[in-house]
């Protein structure tokens, strides 16, 4: 059923193993569940794979830096609530709080 | 691709009867300005892409199989409403009781090469779409301007893009799949189940849950999308040529102003390029540029058409699916009505009119398109080519003092309001608009006998 969408979500989206974050000591890579690989690829990516248009792209170390710096839990607000061009609930109906905050670090490069 | 800004065409895009149904509106406006508050740890709520519609449904499920959909459908209490991806400004989604998504339900089941078709799944979102039948050797004829939505969703509301040639995105299905409210999978085309079939290519997802759409689509093809400044009335005398001598044609109106943005896209072979870079920005740059004018009396007008004009312009050759829709990130709310091809022109000089007569502080671009007529029942298009005219402002502001003013221009042009799309009318008068909307009552009738697909927008709109 899914086999159309299956090829780059079978790439298990590793940022820690791009280099992207590589100003910053090395952490651990990030990965995603399946499911929130899938979530990823279906709404994240329509604006954070993106260069500009205005939102963070997914392992920038520029466009995160002052983001990280509020914290996971005003990113999870938000996320859920909109900000600015941000749709509330970055479009993924079905995500949990769960499912967000593991995007969000994973777009972020948090820990 | 780089394609926003208040020095391209995006930034211009930004640089940029009343009664009870117009009361409809504004309480509509008043009561939801303010969501509900997000406890951390409690079940979240749901909201649209503005932000503007909202509410906490008991579950939200996202079913794996059609098996599983029909099942839930079937058996589920209270109130159930699918939700797409969240992009309508309409209350379509909003309920209580469970939201269904359709995010496991996506990609292309199969393809028919001979005849140029795919079936697809409905919780496809737009912007996977064309990739993925790139990749199979098709594509859609048109598209919107944007692509966050599902499959589901765009067809749902009849979303359409510009081409007086081209249809809505309804008009291209062939064929579709139901889970009905009863829990069956009931297969519909042209030939069988055809009443179904007629009302469920826009059926406000009141008549079930579509899991599968079979397109008619088109060989892969390149576009190339220029932008232009004119004079507004020099634009208008040439809306025929425009029109007639461009694949696709759309062009942005600004409020207050006498210059328009003008779009052409037509296909061509070139190699992909950009030429011309967009801001991100552009419609907050377009905001503050129309407030700083504003305060200049007598040169105010002039100069803000000046700067418009110096805003830029843009070029961009690529696949159709990557020229077609754009990113959007400033948020807005949105009203849209369809009138009759001819009657456009007019309707926009009313509107811009009442505007300044009113002295509307709204700045956000008009954005004008053609669309073919078709023969969904549903649809803005049925049986009459449309002139679609869209009203925006931004998320953050409130959009019921603009809305409501304009909204009785739209009437008196005999517009039909776009489903997805933020209006004031009720069944009574939706019923004067649709020739085929008693047939489609009478269809959700015998679908859904008890209403549990009906929510509060929906019981307005349709009586019931």
């Amino acid at each position: 059923m899914h086999a159309s969408l299956g090829g780059p979500l079978a790439l298990a989206l590793l940022v820690g193993a791009c280099g992207c974050f590589a100003e910053r000591e090395a952490a651990p890579p990030i990965v995603l569940s399946e499911a929130n690989a899938r979530s990823y690829q279906v709404a994240c990516a329509t604006c954070h794979a993106r260069r500009g248009i205005g939102a963070p792209v997914t392992g920038v170390e520029a466009d995160w830096r002052e983001r990280r710096e509020q914290g996971i839990d005003a990113l999870l607000v938000h996320t859920v609530d909109g900000y600015r061009g941000m749709p509330p609930l970055g479009s993924c109906g079905l995500c949990t709080e769960d499912d967000f905050r593991a995007l969000i670090r994973y777009m972020a490069g948090l820990p | 691709m780089n394609r926003r800004s208040i020095t391209r065409r995006e930034v211009l895009r930004a640089a940029l009867a009343t009664g009870a149904s117009l009361s409809l509106l504004g309480s509509l406006a008043r009561a939801q300005a303010q969501p509900p508050a997000w406890l951390d740890g409690g079940p979240l709520p749901w909201r649209n892409w503005s932000g503007f519609q909202h509410c906490r449904p008991a579950r939200r499920l996202g079913p794996a199989s059609e098996a599983e959909l029909a099942a839930l459908l079937r058996d589920a209490s209270g109130g159930i409403r699918p939700a797409g991806a969240g992009h309508s400004f309409s209350g379509l989604v909003p309920s209580d009781g469970a939201l269904v998504f359709l995010d496991n339900l996506a990609g292309v089941v199969d393809v028919d090469a001979e005849r140029l078709q795919a079936e697809v799944w409905a919780g496809t979102r737009l912007a996977q779409l064309g990739p993925l039948l790139d990749a199979r050797g098709q594509a859609m004829p048109n598209l919107p301007d944007i692509d966050y939505q599902t499959l589901g969703g765009a067809l749902a509301t009849s979303t359409h893009g510009t081409g007086a040639l081209l249809g809505s995105l309804s008009s291209c299905v062939v064929g579709l799949t139901l889970a009905t409210p009863g829990g069956e999978l009931l297969e519909c085309d042209a030939t069988h189940n055809a009443e179904v079939f007629h009302a469920a290519r826009s059926s406000l997802g009141a008549l079930g849950v579509v899991t599968r759409f079979r397109l008619q689509n088109a060989p892969p093809f390149k576009l190339v999308e220029k932008t232009a400044w004119r004079d507004l009335d020099e634009l208008l005398a040439n809306l025929a040529s425009l029109r007639g001598d461009n694949r696709c044609f759309e062009f942005y109106a600004f409020p207050h102003s006498q210059v328009a943005l003008e779009i052409t896209t037509n296909e061509t072979d070139v190699e992909p390029y950009t030429l011309g870079s967009d801001d991100p920005d552009g419609l907050q740059l377009l905001q503050t540029l129309f407030a700083l004018t504003r305060r200049l009396p007598g040169i105010g007008t002039k100069l803000y058409d000046a700067l418009l004009r110096r805003s830029g312009t843009t070029e961009h050759a690529d696949g159709s699916y990557r020229v077609l829709t754009h990113p959007r990130t400033t948020r807005f709310n949105e009203m849209e009505y369809t009138v009759p091809a001819e009657a456009g022109p007019d309707c926009l000089r009313e509107l811009l009119r009442t505007i300044r007569e009113r002295e509307l502080d709204v700045c956000f671009p008009i954005e004008c398109r053609y669309v073919r007529e078709d023969d969904v029942w549903l649809s803005m298009f049925y049986r009459r080519p449309g002139f679609s005219i869209s009203v925006h402002q931004f998320a953050e502001l409130d959009f019921a003092p603009y809305f409501e003013a304009v909204e009785p221009v739209f009437w008196k042009y005999e517009g039909r309001p776009h489903w997805g799309k933020l209006h004031g009318l009720d069944a009574q008068r939706l019923e004067a608009l649709y020739p085929r909307f008693r047939d489609f009552l009478d269809v959700r009738r015998a679908l859904d006998p008890r209403g549990r697909l009906v929510n509060a927008h929906l019981h307005t709109l349709l009586g019931v």
